[in-house]
């Protein structure tokens, strides 16, 4: 005979199942204890080594330290004001490199021919490292945020139309006859088939173009800012504040993070998988 | 004699592709009467769907004609290219769509249809709830939204494990019946072509001629299994087999 138990009031588990579901939960929070407990451990014997003077703090910096760099930031209100310039531009950057990098895909999907004769541009424009261009885009962008953007997109948008122009391509082609049996023109086949069918592809060319949008904008901060995280980092390391490198960094941490976050939201609420 | 709806004239089809040219239909000619339902069984690669496609007009003969003259099609295919992130009921819609046919009255028609084979209870769960007999179903379903004066079954069953097949071959046999369809199938199983049409028409290897045509003399018998178990059946098994293979 089965024992049965209920859960919720709703469904009835078998007790195996329930004790199942049990060591699921207990191996879950076991992860995470691990998880908590290595980040308090590595910060507390970082912290220890640079207080008892094995290492020098000077250079390794200290948790401590960091935690009172980022609160003198905060106080002469310049945190926010770092930190808003660069999430601006990594997010604008971030937002054209996804958008027109799609809408060339959608252009090299839609024409064969315009698509055979740009593949090779594509290709080099990949390979080429965008650092590359630097000294040329503060020439063409000057040295503001708009410069940074610029290196942003650059970074950004062949990624986005590679992966997106593949997606399209990969759409099934049965389903494009069957759609052609019905009748469809074109442009129904993109809106009703290939569009709906790429969404998975797009929301993981947003997780991939997550990592690229600050790529972009940090490595654009390092040639050119005046402002923002990058410049932080970079302008402590010239004059040797390595509490300031290490704080900037560990608020980038934060901040890439929180925004890779986001789009994993994003993906939950997009991309429903209908369960069988 | 009933209504010629469909005809193919002395239809040559050759592919072209910068490797070469594949020629994988030659002077195909046969009629098709309304309501009949006529099965096409040939090698495979001989150029089967490439006649399917031919009759549908997705593809132009390169030599001969395609008289069609004004009748509508609906096409089915292998798997049931259900779209997973539609329901039902939006899949079977899909036709409507596309034609621009949406209409309250077309949708309640779509959804009738469905009522009456039942995918009522089905119409909004996804494609994934469904197992691949109900899948085929709707497809079927989906096919006949529009209401086509003619079907396009390109080996419809052939993704289905054997015990579905026998059941959805005789789902999918009882609807077009019951609706009156027009149907061409296209098929690998000899048994499958006798247990289902009126009419057989045996293709050669590629390129696909007519190898011969056989009117089934099953009268008014037209339930797959039970027209398995009469004794013309192996008569037609045996000759159809040596048309196959000889
Ligand atoms: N788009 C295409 N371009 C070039 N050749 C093609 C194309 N489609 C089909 N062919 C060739 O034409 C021939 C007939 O193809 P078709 O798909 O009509 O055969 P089939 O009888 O339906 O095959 P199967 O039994 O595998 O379904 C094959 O040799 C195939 O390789
Ligand atoms: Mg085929």
């Amino acid at each position: 005979m089965k024992r049965l138990k209920r859960n919720k009031g709703l469904q009835t588990y078998s007790r195996e199942h329930a004790l199942y579901l049990k060591r699921c939960r207990r191996k879950s929070a076991l992860v995470w204890t691990f998880r908590i407990g290595l980040l308090v451990l590595l910060l507390g014997l970082w912290e220890l080594v640079a207080a008892t003077g094995v290492v020098d703090p000077f250079i390794t910096s200290s948790p401590s330290r960091i935690a009172k760099t980022i609160a003198s930031l905060y106080r002469d209100g310049s945190l926010f004001y770092h930190v808003g310039v660069t999430l601006t531009e990594t997010i604008v950057g971030f937002l054209i490199a996804v958008g027109l990098g799609t809408g060339i895909a959608l252009a090299l999907w839609w024409s064969d021919t315009l698509r055979k004769i740009l593949e090779p541009y594509v290709v080099v424009l990949n390979a080429l490292p965008k650092i590359a261009l630097g000294p040329l885009i503060i020439i063409w962008c000057g040295t503001g945020s708009k410069a940074i953007v610029f290196m942003t997109v650059l970074v950004g948008i062949i990624v986005a139309i590679l992966h997106m122009l593949s997606a399209f391509i990969a759409t099934d082609r049965n389903k494009i006859l069957l759609l052609q049996s019905m009748g469809a023109k074109k442009f129904q086949i993109l809106r009703k088939l290939v569009i709906p069918s790429s969404l998975a592809s797009f929301v993981s060319m947003l997780k991939v173009n997550v990592g690229m949008a600050w790529i972009g904008s940090i490595m654009g901060e390092y040639i050119v800012s005046k402002a923002g995280l990058g410049y932080l980092i970079v302008y402590g390391g010239q004059v040797f504040k390595l509490d300031l490198v290490m704080s900037a960094t560990c608020i980038l941490c934060l901040l890439a993070a929180a925004m890779y976050f986001l789009v994993a939201l994003l993906e939950k609420i997009l991309v429903k998988t209908p369960e069988s | 004699m009933k209504k010629v709806i469909l005809q193919f004239r002395d239809v040559t089809y050759i592919y072209h592709t910068a490797r070469g040219e594949t020629t994988a239909a030659e002077k195909l000619s046969f009629a098709v009467e309304e309501g009949e339902f006529i099965a096409f069984i040939g090698p495979s690669g001989c150029g089967k769907t490439t006649l399917l496609s031919l009759a549908a007009g997705l593809l132009k003969p390169s030599e001969g004609a395609v008289d069609s003259g004004g009748v509508s099609f609906g096409y089915m295919l292998q798997k049931d290219e259900l779209f997973p992130w539609r329901t039902i009921e939006k899949n079977i819609f899909l036709p409507l769509e596309i034609k621009k046919i949406n209409t309250k009255e077309n949708r309640e028609r779509a959804r009738s249809l469905a009522a009456k084979y039942g995918l009522a209870e089905f119409l909004q769960s996804y494609p994934a709830q469904l197992s691949g007999g109900m899948r085929q179903r709707a497809a079927l379903i989906r096919t006949l939204a529009t209401d086509p004066d003619v079907l396009l079954l390109d080996e419809p069953f052939s993704a289905l494990d054997y015990q579905t097949r026998l059941n959805v071959t005789e789902d999918v046999s009882r609807i077009i019946r019951t609706e009156g369809k027009t149907a061409l199938l296209i098929t690998h199983d000899i048994s499958e072509a006798i247990s289902l049409a009126d009419r057989v028409i045996v293709l050669s290897a590629r390129p696909a001629r007519v190898l011969a045509s056989h009117e089934l003399d099953f009268g008014t018998e037209q339930n797959p299994l039970k027209r398995r178990e009469l004794n013309q059946f192996s008569a037609w098994f045996e000759l159809l087999w040596k048309e196959l293979n000889g």
